[in-house]
C-alpha cells in the first residue's frame, strides 16, 4: 500500500528514529513502512494519521481497492 | 496506537523463564544421577539470558521480541513461531512413521502429535468464539 509517511516525515524535520519514538515502534518499522514492505495495523495507521494530523485515507493509498 | 507501557517489564518474561528452564534442567540432572550437566544446562541458560539483556538495547529486533510493543516484530514472531511448529510437526511424523516400521509403537511421537492436533483444534475454537 502506498503511503506518503517519507514525504511527511522528512517536511516535519523528522528521522525515522524520531518517528518510531513518537509512535512507540521500532525504527526497522518506520523504514518498512515507508518502502511499502509492511502495512501497518489499523490502530498504528490512525496513531500515523493523527500525528501528522491528516485522515488516513490521505497518507495511505488503498490503489486496488 | 500502542497500548503498552513505556515502564513494562514485559521484557524480561523470556530471560527469566530461560533462567527458571535452567534451573529446571539443574534440579532434572541431579535427580537422574547428573548434577554436572545441570551446571551446564543452568549455565548455558543464564548466558543465553543475559546475552539476550545485553543486547537488547543494540538490536531493535531483539528489543521487539522481548517486549512485544513492535506489532510488525510481533508478527515476525508469530510466523516465525508458525514455521517453527511446521518443522516441529515434520519431525514429529516422520519420527512417528519410522518408529512404526520399525515395529514399535509409536511412543513418544503419537502422544506428541495428538497433543499439537488438540491443541490445534481448541486454538481455531477458542480464536473463532473470540472473535
Amino acid at each position: 500500500m502506498r503511503n506518503d509517511v517519507r514525504e511527511r516525515r522528512t517536511a516535519k524535520g523528522l528521522s525515522q528514529g524520531d518517528l518510531a519514538r513518537r509512535l512507540d515502534v521500532s525504527r526497522q518499522t518506520i523504514n518498512s513502512i515507508e518502502t511499502d514492505r509492511y502495512t501497518p495495523s489499523l490502530p498504528l495507521a490512525i496513531a500515523i494519521a493523527r500525528f501528522f494530523g491528516v485522515t488516513v485515507e490521505e497518507i495511505f493509498h488503498a490503489d486496488h481497492i | 496506537m500502542q497500548t503498552t507501557s513505556r515502564t513494562s517489564r514485559k521484557y524480561l518474561a523470556t530471560p527469566i523463564f530461560g533462567v527458571l528452564m535452567g534451573l529446571v534442567y539443574l534440579v532434572a540432572f541431579s535427580i537422574g544421577g547428573s548434577p554436572l550437566n545441570g551446571v551446564i544446562g543452568l549455565a548455558v541458560m543464564v548466558v543465553f539470558s543475559g546475552a539476550l539483556l545485553a543486547v537488547r538495547g543494540r538490536i531493535e529486533t531483539v528489543r521487539g521480541l522481548l517486549d512485544h510493543r513492535d506489532e510488525r516484530i510481533s508478527a515476525i514472531d508469530l510466523r516465525a513461531t508458525a514455521v517453527t511448529a511446521l518443522a516441529m510437526i515434520a519431525v514429529v511424523l516422520v519420527a512417528f512413521v519410522v518408529e512404526i516400521a520399525r515395529g514399535h509403537s509409536g511412543w513418544p511421537y503419537d502422544m506428541i502429535g495428538a497433543v499439537g492436533g488438540l491443541t490445534y483444534l481448541v486454538a481455531v475454537i477458542v480464536l473463532r468464539i473470540r472473535g
